[in-house]
């Protein structure tokens, strides 16, 4: 998978400033890459910009190997005229149905999994979301904020479980917490205002995985390389 | 819920009758302009069984009207949450057509249809027609985007499912659209008897009129409170069954 954006320039309709300006970026192959950057500076314009959402930009987005990009956001809800397991099988393609109780169980949900998605906390509320996209076929998922309100171990526990079971797939985590971005993410592209040049600094981050100890200095080097360049 | 409304009609109902006998007796009217107590009593037990009847019919095609519009509003929003260009056009027109009042266009409909059913029909249909179309384009045109979009975004929408959506999502607003134009549709209903028709309680009030038996008409009123509340129950009662089925756990 190789995602290239070129030269893009982006400004809202009646907007007074742009968002981007001649914005580079380039990610390759499978994992956990992040976009990381503090609010308003376009993690989200620049996400449905790769998904088409948004159109009418200028440059251009270069796919090489990707299908099919998913968008995933915290603030998506289930339909609530059944619950979350019958809607799991209801939208779970065959192939992705065998996964279902495997994730299920890895997001902590098999206590809540028979009540409706309003019944919910909103951290189960999230990872029931995020469930639902990953029965999906994909190429890319771009998860915005997608683990909100779920704590820290489980978040960790997630991430590390979909990155074994979807080893072939690329995902594109946005958060702000840059200790999660550096540990878990492979490349970290960290957007920055258009006033700054250039407007998106690559990171490497430690893409952490099961089984593996992170090293602390490491880490924190990277972590530091992300707040710099932030 | 019911004794609710009944309360609540009987309050307003005996304060009307009771400010009509201040005015009598304030103002030394006779019983030929206001009738006495007793004589609305015994207009009532006479009159209160054909009346019932007439109330009866009344609400029955009250409640034909209230039906069809219910299913046109319906189909017509689905059609206007096409194209944003539709949805604009229908709902400008609608705007339009309902700032006529409905007793200007009613003879024509009366002129083209007759005294008979049809006209009733129409009309009651057409004065709370506009209303629940309004509100109804209002929700099947709004996207509820943090259900919608995952749905959109796999390939899975289908119309059908957009409506489903939107509806499950405002079924609260819809059931409170639905139980207030349920009067409007009682409303136009005795207007139109009022107005030519030969049956319903609309007609039999025209005839008191002609008549000049206020006692009659209060008599008729009272029968109209009991009836109009009654149907609000029932709908209310559906609309709340209804909530209750499809947000159980």
């Amino acid at each position: 998978m190789q995602l290239e954006g070129r030269h893009i320039s982006f400004r809202y309709p009646n907007a007074s400033g742009e968002v981007f300006s001649d914005l580079h970026f380039r990610i390759a192959g499978a994992g956990f890459h992040a976009l990381f950057g503090p609010s308003g500076v376009g993690k989200t314009t620049l996400a449905k910009m790769l998904t088409g959402a948004i159109r009418g930009f200028e440059g251009e987005i270069v796919e090489n190997g990707v299908r099919r990009v998913l968008y995933t956001y915290n603030l998506e809800r289930l339909p609530g005229w059944s619950n979350v397991r019958a809607h799991f099988e209801e939208i779970a393609p065959s192939a992705g149905r065998s996964r279902m109780d495997e994730l299920i169980e890895t997001f902590g949900m098999e206590a809540s999994i028979t009540a409706r998605f309003h019944r919910l906390s909103l951290g189960q509320q999230n990872r029931a979301n995020l469930i639902r996209y990953l029965l999906q076929d994909f190429e890319l998922l771009i998860m915005d904020e997608s683990l909100a309100n779920v704590d820290e171990l489980t978040r960790e526990k997630i991430i590390l479980k979909v990155k074994a079971m979807f080893p072939d797939r690329s995902f594109l985590y946005i958060s702000h917490n840059v200790a999660e971005v550096a540990k878990f993410c492979s490349q970290v592209l960290v957007l920055r205002s258009p006033a700054k040049a250039p407007q998106v600094v690559s990171v490497q981050g430690r893409d952490h995985r099961e089984g593996a100890a992170p090293d602390p200095g490491m880490l924190e080097r990277a972590m530091l390389e992300i707040v710099h360049a932030a | 819920m019911l004794h609710r409304r009944i309360y609540q009609f009987f309050i307003i109902y005996f304060l009307g009758v009771g400010l009509l006998l201040a005015l009598k007796y304030g103002l030394s009217l006779s019983d030929y302009v206001i009738p006495s107590p007793g004589e609305i009593w015994r207009t009532g037990r006479t009159y209160a069984g054909p009346y019932l009847l007439a109330v009866l019919n009344t609400l029955a095609v009250a409640v034909l009207g209230h039906i069809v519009s219910i299913c046109l509003a319906t189909m017509v929003a689905i059609l206007g949450r096409l194209t944003a260009w539709v949805g604009s056009f229908i709902r400008t027109a609608a705007f339009n057509i309902q700032a006529y009042p409905i007793v200007a266009v009613a003879p024509i409909i009366f002129i083209l249809l007759g005294d008979g059913l049809a006209s009733r029909l129409l009309i009651a249909a057409m004065i709370c027609y506009f209303p629940l179309l309004l509100s109804f384009i209002g929700v099947f045109s709004e996207p509820v985007r943090e259900i919608e979009h995952f749905f959109e975004s796999t390939g899975r929408m289908t119309w059908r499912l957009q409506v489903k959506i939107r509806a499950f999502e405002n079924i609260q607003k819809l059931t409170t659209v639905i139980v207030g134009s349920a009067t409007m549709a009682m409303v136009g209903t005795i207007v139109a008897e009022f107005i030519a028709a030969t049956a319903g309680i609309g007609y039999s009030i025209r005839i008191a009129l002609y008549q000049s038996d206020l006692a009659k008409i209060l008599v008729a009123l009272f029968l109209i409170g009991i009836g109009t509340s009654l149907y609000l129950v029932s709908l209310e009662w559906i609309g709340n069954a209804l909530q209750a089925r499809l947000k159980r756990t």
